[in-house]
């Protein structure tokens, strides 16, 4: 019986570290990511793994509370991404002075391939 | 013993595979070019690699009120979680200036194949 | 002042005496010391005049906008030329284009400055983490006889199966009101410093169309995103009451489900808009639960410590622990302060998204 509760406790352990690892990796790109959107990923990512660890602690330590603290931040992370995109969506189409609606996304792409075609021209 | 040894056996390994869904996750979002590209990547993180270590606790657990918590986290990853991709990939959408230019080269591509099947038949 | 040289306009000392005159401002200017480019000299020969619009000068060097432009790659060249109909085409690119090379040097060191400043924080952080005692130490500071007394009368005491919420709700709660005070006063003074004004002059009525102009860009009427909300915001809202209602039985309590609460009213303004939100809660739906909430948690907690500090009965049941009406006033507190919580949430939220509740 003792043995079975040291492999509970080195699998439990092992990948509570294997997760940590891995966050700080996904940092590398929240901090790189050239885009907003990339930086909105990688903190989602965060936020999930994050959850795994918090519900992996609370298997371990036998505390079931955490599981609520795990529905919390599933939440908290969620408003977060929808927050985060809807602002930043306003602040760049404020800049082009347009509104935000399907035709707002075929303008920008088909004013690019207006351009892009013109450079084109220019080229040929 | 050998039932509480199998249920072990049962939770490493969904464990396991969690964290091998989720490390591939952090490997596409670091490894592919465009936004819209690591974000599929890191859907598979937050729908197979919370299913697969959600269940190996579940496992480790068995049938109780706390098990069926880790259900609800899961049923609400998967009902916020593509949600939040649509977000993304709607933002990326409107505020990429590159993707417009991607897509009309596709496009010019695909106009070209046609008209070399056209001049070889 | 004979002995002034001719070129003391340009020279280092008259410049940073200006500068610190508040005349111009190096960074919208080229540098203190540091710029030799023959357009910021010029401009900052003609002083005042130029300094007031920055964003002309910089717009009328061609040479200046193409750095520009390759310093901030994402942003189009024909911005401003593209722009159908703009209602405001001045003050976007001078928040936008950066100046001379004064600030192009700020921002980099800046962000050099940042990245040493997180590592720094980091390390300091660490290592104090080295000096803390052992968790769980008998020896611990913290193990003195005031936990010992709450761990071994608290549940008796205060009824409360949740040894924390009975520590901050009945030993401690004139500090819980302090803290839901706290709140409430700083959502009013968020409240005065952001709030957009019907009833002012004209400056206010323009600010009020830039703001609403702000929330036209934003996307609205997201079809995938209503529908989720209409699944998720009544579990979200559930959650929330469950944690306050069982603040004294499970951890939780007032301050996280207030948030939780807070959370899916912020949700639900994010997927239905203002307009929507506004018909079940708005300014005044605000100050009554707020106002009321603190009021009745200010009679109760009076109350009861009137009647503990002159050792006579209170009259309040304490009922059996584990049952959910139990431990006397601890759940309508939890009530009062999950309710403050959430409006301060919301309030943050809408008087930062639009200026007012």
């Amino acid at each position: 019986m003792k043995g079975i509760e040291e492999a509970y406790q080195l699998l439990f352990m092992g990948a509570v570290l294997i997760l940590a690892m891995l966050i700080i990796i996904s940092m590398i790109r929240s901090v790189k990511g050239p885009r907003v959107a990339d930086r909105i990923i990688a903190v989602n990512m965060i936020g999930t793994m994050t959850i795994m660890i918090i519900s992996i602690l609370s298997v371990y330590l036998g505390e079931n509370y955490l599981v609520d603290i795990c529905l919390i931040y599933a939440m908290i992370s969620f408003l977060g991404v929808v927050v985060l995109s809807k602002v930043y969506t306003g602040v760049f189409l404020k800049g082009k002075h347009m509104e935000a609606n399907m035709e707002a996304i075929e303008d920008n792409i088909g004013r690019q391939g207006e351009r892009s075609g013109k450079e084109k021209d220019v080229r040929e | 013993m050998i039932g509480s040894w199998c249920r072990f056996g049962a939770a490493a390994l969904f464990l396991l595979m969690g964290i091998v869904f989720m490390a591939l996750a952090v490997f596409g979002v670091n490894r592919f070019h465009k936004a819209l590209n690591r974000m599929h990547a890191a859907a598979m993180g937050d729908t197979l690699g919370i299913l697969f270590v959600f269940l190996g606790l579940i496992v480790v657990r068995g049938f109780s009120f706390d098990s069926l918590k880790l259900l609800l986290v899961i049923l609400f990853f998967w009902m916020a979680s593509p949600v939040s991709g649509h977000m993304i990939s709607r933002l990326e959408m409107m505020t990429d200036e590159e993707l417009g230019e991607i897509q009309v080269i596709r496009k010019n591509r695909e106009e070209s194949l046609e008209e070399k099947i056209d001049e070889a038949v | 002042m004979s002995r002034r040289r001719d070129n003391y306009e340009n020279s280092r000392w008259r410049r940073f005496k200006r500068w610190l005159e508040g005349e111009i401002d190096p960074l919208t200017e080229g540098g203190v010391g540091l710029s030799k480019a023959p357009s910021s000299t010029a401009a900052s020969l003609e002083g005042t005049d130029r300094g007031r619009e920055p964003e002309e000068d910089v717009a009328l060097s061609p040479g200046d906008l193409e750095k520009d432009v390759a310093l901030s790659p994402r942003e189009p060249e024909k911005d401003v030329a593209l722009s159908p109909g703009g209602t405001e085409p001045d003050t976007l690119p001078a928040l936008r284009e950066p100046g001379g090379r004064g600030l192009r040097l700020y921002r980099k060191f800046y962000q050099i400055m940042s990245i040493f400043l997180c590592l720094g924080i980091i390390c300091v952080l660490l290592w104090t983490i080295a000096y803390l005692p052992a968790f769980g130490n008998a020896g611990n500071p913290d193990n003195n006889e005031v936990s010992a007394r709450y761990i071994e009368k608290g549940l008796e005491e205060t009824g409360a199966v949740n040894m924390v919420t009975g520590m901050i709700l009945d030993y401690r709660a004139f500090d819980t009101f302090g803290e839901s005070c706290v709140l409430f006063i700083a959502s009013c003074c968020v409240l005065v410093l952001l709030r957009i004004d019907d009833d002012g002059g004209s400056g206010d009525a323009e600010k009020r169309k830039r703001e609403a102009n702000d929330r036209v860009f934003e996307p609205k009427n997201d079809i995938i995103l209503q529908k989720c909300a209409c699944v998720l915001v009544p579990v979200i809202m559930v959650f929330g009451i469950y944690i306050i209602l069982n603040g004294h039985l499970s951890p939780g309590g007032g301050f996280s489900g207030g948030a939780v609460l807070g959370s899916g009213l912020i949700l639900y303004l994010n997927a239905f808009g203002f307009q929507k939100t506004e018909q079940m809660f708005n300014g005044r739906t605000y100050r009554r639960i707020t106002v009321s909430a603190l009021t009745f948690y200010c009679l109760a907690k009076s109350y009861s410590f009137f009647t503990g500090a002159n050792h006579m009965e209170s009259g309040i049941p304490l009922g059996t622990p584990g049952d959910i009406l139990s431990s006397g006033l601890i759940l309508p507190l939890n009530i009062c302060v999950g309710l403050v919580v959430a409006c301060t949430m919301y309030a943050f939220y809408t008087l930062f998204r639009k200026g007012g509740i």
